[in-house]
């Protein structure tokens, strides 16, 4: 039996009629920050809470730090850090009477208490503010001390539930680098992003997870590979859209464009552009705008999802969590691959 | 299982058991807009039922009371304490809603500590309760024939109630997952306790009235505690006031225990 700290067969997760997760099967080796990209609705909560023992599987086995997540639920909980994007931090309590609510929680001895608080704090930058209650925090200092907490007990592994979402630009970059560091002490990290950027950015290998399933897995820099050709997006009137598709299909296979656009893959590469204008101008195309993308993690979704992440709208749906496998939240950028 | 490793998993669950109700009372002593109405309503009640009802103390079937205050100290106490037991449970609520429940049941918190250390914050509430009312209750009147041992033990008797009380309301929280299912349940309390013997002996109802006050459980809580106010520290009332919560506590456990079971094997 393989040793990988986070194993997955074929796990499946039934809510009533709904399908959230069907049948996924993962290997998250040691060391590694693994990444779970998806939107909202797509099962990715709805996996990392059976990872995490807080929901059971309808079927399948998983796992985690070497303990089955049914039969040895304890032993499971006792290995792993989790931060979970809805489990709130009590906002009466300070930070450093969480951490030490979370320190008895698990088993820490009071003569350690202090010192490995002290330096959590430290490292997420909380010390000036650990005797203030957490209300008076801003939301990156909430997921700063929710690191601390899932820390305390120093788990080797660590499952981090949408860790940036809603955060601004300077707090996600400090928490990025909270996570690169501690991947590069050892602890293996699993987190469920619906940020292309934070999965290129951290992730060692992602797994790109749709309606439940897992629809591409691996390195990064290999889906995009994957994918081949640059993307030529274009913008066009609404009138002339199928004008458009027949001419940029003759250049390659079209793919998702977001909000209206609509995009080729140039099989030539973007030597091409030249050409392809052209191509639109004597079919009387008028383009409004027109942009050449080297292939990215959002053209990987896309090309295996048939719509796009980047710019989708990811209200939550119905469903465990907001994920409901068999209610694909509505995208504005969503359209089927031709 | 080894013995040592029963009494570490105990011991376990006792510290957790402790660290959370030190967060529930912490969390409550912190929302001053809970705790002051769960203290100044009932005392407002008790004044307002001095000044009105007075002079029932005269009525035939009417204990023999010093003043209607001393009458009215241990609905005064159940009132506030059933009241402040709500609150309790609503955190509970509060705790599902927003995930700080899952957040405990991520880490190896004995199940049992989660619901005892949520309740134990309500007990001890329960037993400050009490004390108050007594302490603030006493100079006008409330006076407490079996004396400081029957403080006390209406104190005990008080955090009890609130044990018993609580139970049952986290039973709700945690059938609902809804603080607000959990208020809902307040003015049932409320007819509860006027359709009890909180503000008048059951010996001066009549009728449907009187059947419904001797069935109400409320009854028994309030005329346990009512039993050391009036008749002294008697054996007879000491156990009416600790038994009668006691048993109503264990079988309100109980029901909580199943309920919490019931919604960790619906994950």
């Amino acid at each position: 039996m393989s040793n990988s700290p986070i194993i997955a067969e074929n796990l499946v997760r039934h809510f009533g009629d709904v399908h959230a997760v069907k049948g996924i099967n993962l290997e998250v080796k040691a060391g590694e920050v693994f990444g779970f990209l998806g939107p909202n609705g797509a099962g990715k909560s709805t996996a990392v809470r059976m990872l995490t023992t807080l929901l059971r599987p309808t079927s399948g086995t998983a796992r985690v730090a070497g303990f089955d997540v049914v039969k040895q639920a304890d032993q499971v909980r006792r290995s792993i850090g989790v931060a979970l994007q809805d489990a709130a931090i009590d906002p009466l309590m300070t930070g450093a009477e969480l951490l030490a609510l979370q320190a008895v929680l698990y088993g820490i001895p009071a003569s350690v208490l202090k010192k490995r608080s002290d330096e959590l704090l430290e490292r997420v930058g909380l010390t000036a503010a650990a005797s203030r209650r957490v209300s008076t925090y801003s939301g990156g200092m909430r997921r700063r001390l929710d690191l601390a907490l899932s820390l305390i007990h120093q788990p080797t592994v660590l499952f981090l539930d949408e860790p940036t979402t809603g955060l601004d630009p300077m707090s996600r970059l400090t928490l990025w680098e909270e996570v690169r560091r501690l991947n590069r002490e050892g602890t293996t990290v699993m987190l469920t992003t619906q940020y292309l950027e934070e999965a290129d950015q951290l992730a060692d290998r992602i797994a790109i997870i749709d309606h439940g399933k897992i629809v591409r897995e691996g390195k990064p820099a290999d889906l995009k590979a994957s994918v081949g050709a640059p993307t030529l997006i274009i913008k066009t009137n609404i009138d002339q859209t199928e004008k458009a598709k027949s001419v940029l299909s003759t250049f390659g296979d079209l793919r998702p464009g977001a909000e209206g656009a609509l995009g080729v893959g140039l099989i030539g590469g973007a030597a091409l552009v030249t050409e392809v204008v052209r191509k639109l101008d004597e079919a009387g195309v008028h383009v409004a705008h027109l942009e050449i993308n080297e292939p990215s993690l959002d053209d990987v979704f896309a090309e295996a999802t048939g719509y796009r992440l980047e710019g989708a709208d990811n209200a939550p749906s119905a469903g465990d969590n907001g994920d409901n496998g068999d209610e694909k939240p509505k995208k504005k950028s969503r359209r089927g691959r031709k | 299982m080894p013995e040592t490793q029963v009494v570490r998993s105990l011991s376990t669950a006792i510290r957790q058991t402790i660290a959370l109700a030190r967060r529930s009372t912490l969390e409550l002593f912190r929302q001053p807009a809970l705790v002051v109405p769960s203290l100044i309503f009932p005392l407002f009640f008790s004044f307002l039922g001095n000044s009105s009802f007075g002079k029932t103390t005269s009525l035939p079937g009417f204990p023999q009371v010093s003043s209607y205050l001393q009458f009215q100290l241990a609905g005064t106490i159940t009132q506030g304490v059933l009241f402040g037991s709500v609150t309790g449970a609503a955190a509970l609520a509060t705790d599902i809603e927003n995930g700080f429940f899952d957040r405990l049941l991520a880490s190896p918190t004995s199940r049992t500590s989660i619901l005892f250390g949520r309740l134990a914050g309500s007990t001890l509430f329960g037993a400050l309760e009490t004390a108050v009312f007594i302490l603030v209750l006493l100079p006008f009147g409330a006076d407490v024939a079996a004396g400081v041992p029957g403080i006390i033990a209406m104190t005990i008797s008080g955090a009890l109630i609130a044990l018993a009380v609580g139970a049952l309301m986290a039973s709700v929280a945690l059938k609902t997952g809804s603080s607000e299912a959990v208020q809902g349940t307040f003015p049932l309390l409320f007819i509860l306790l006027f359709f009890s013997s909180a503000f008048f002996p059951r010996e001066t109802m009549s009728g449907i009235y009187r059947t419904i006050a001797g069935l109400n459980p409320i009854s028994h809580l309030v005329e346990g505690l009512r039993a050391l106010s009036l008749e002294g520290f008697t054996a007879s009332a000491t156990a009416r006031a600790i038994l009668v919560p006691l048993a109503i506590a264990i079988f309100a456990l109980l029901v909580a225990q199943t309920q919490l079971r019931a919604r960790l094997r619906a994950n």
